[in-house]
């Protein structure tokens, strides 16, 4: 059996990971209409790049750099229109301690809670946290985002901080 | 799930929020490369009619200034415009190069594209002002001398227009330096 078609492997990434591109396009874009356009740039783009897809590196590697990439690229030419202040981890973290109140939320609550921090951190604290949160491992966020090992850890440590303090309650009360 | 611990609980919701399982058909997927591409066309005949303009506006001059020296300027500033925008047109194809988005990791991804709009906006007088400035200086000149003036009022008028073209240019220059000083902070951030 020969290599698969572009086409074909663009089939095998939309249906393994469309679900988790939409979510990561939530990570981007707040407005629904542009959401779905940045969606549609990252498929596009996925879909190109399955031409020259040349096993370098696992599929799921390759659907998530394409997607990061295309939706910062988009992000970039987006906020050349309106600028705005994103933060890092740290800068969260820092923060966390006027937030206690909001702990009592619902899951639907945490969760649009978790999605404005993510779509207000500098784009490899996005990557980070949108891999971490897809249930990937240290190695394989290093390998999508280009980090160190080292350096995701501390990411994931200072991510993993943040969900307990402000969603622990809110989670809780959701199950 | 009783030995979930929050950082989990949070993550499994992640995941299993609804998605609108957006799906693209193939023919979908390629009538929208067909636009992408369109797109990019209609970027590039903008650029080319911005050239046109400036070739049209000095060829008229070419042929209707008086004198030698102003009708050098205008062919010279012909010049200076299609080098720009044969270094515009080189630079937007090296941005569109397709699919190289999946080779990079998304580091060197972002920190490249930092960096070459970082490079642009910092050489913006050796392919964007620089091109320009013989032309315009030798077409200014021209003018001034192929007036019918008394030669103080030539010289007056030469140096006003040498002034305004001057601080435009300056401008334009210090606007892409501050650019670029924001994007090399990001760089600077990225790499830390």
């Amino acid at each position: 059996m020969g290599e698969p078609s572009q086409d074909e492997r663009y089939h095998q990434a939309a249906a393994e990971y469309g679900a988790a591109l939409e979510r990561l396009a939530r990570g981007y874009e707040l407005d629904a209409d542009r959401r779905r356009d940045l969606l549609q740039e990252i498929h596009l783009a996925l879909w190109r790049s399955l031409a020259r897809f040349d096993g370098r590196c696992s599929l799921r590697t390759w659907v998530y750099r394409v997607a990061h990439n295309t939706a910062v690229s988009y992000s970039i030419g987006r906020r050349r229109s309106g600028d705005r202040n994103l933060v890092s981890l740290e800068e969260v973290e820092l923060t966390l301690g006027d937030r206690d109140g909001d702990q009592a939320a619902g899951r639907r609550h945490a969760l649009a809670q978790l999605t404005g921090i993510i779509q207000g951190l500098k784009p490899l604290d996005r990557q980070v946290i949108l891999s971490y949160l897809e249930g990937m491992d240290a190695a394989s966020i290093g390998e999508i985002t280009g980090l160190a090992a080292g350096n995701v850890a501390t990411k994931i440590h200072r991510i993993k901080t943040v969900l307990a303090k402000r969603f622990s309650q809110g989670a809780q009360n959701a199950e | 799930m009783p030995n979930e611990t929050p950082q989990d609980q949070i993550r499994n919701a992640w995941q299993r929020q609804p998605v609108e399982n957006v799906a693209m058909s193939l023919e979908d997927l390629r009538r929208k490369a067909g636009k992408f591409q369109s797109r990019i066309r209609w970027r590039n005949a903008r650029e080319y009619a911005a050239v046109a303009v400036v070739v049209v506006v000095f060829g008229y001059y070419c042929k209707w200034v008086p004198g030698p020296v102003a009708r050098a300027g205008s062919l010279l500033t012909i010049a200076g415009a299609l080098y720009v925008a044969y270094q515009l047109h080189r630079r937007a194809s090296s941005e569109n190069a397709p699919a190289v988005a999946a080779f990079e990791d998304c580091l060197s991804f972002h920190r490249r594209g930092l960096e070459r709009q970082r490079d642009a906006l910092r050489s913006v007088w050796s392919w964007y002002l620089g091109p320009l400035v013989p032309g315009l200086a030798v077409f200014i000149a021209g003018t001034a001398i192929a007036e019918p003036l008394p030669i103080r009022y030539r010289v007056l008028s030469g140096t006003l227009m040498f002034g305004i073209v001057g601080v435009v240019f300056w401008l334009v220059a210090r606007l892409n330096r501050s650019a670029a000083a924001r994007l090399q902070s990001q760089i600077d951030t990225l790499m830390s």
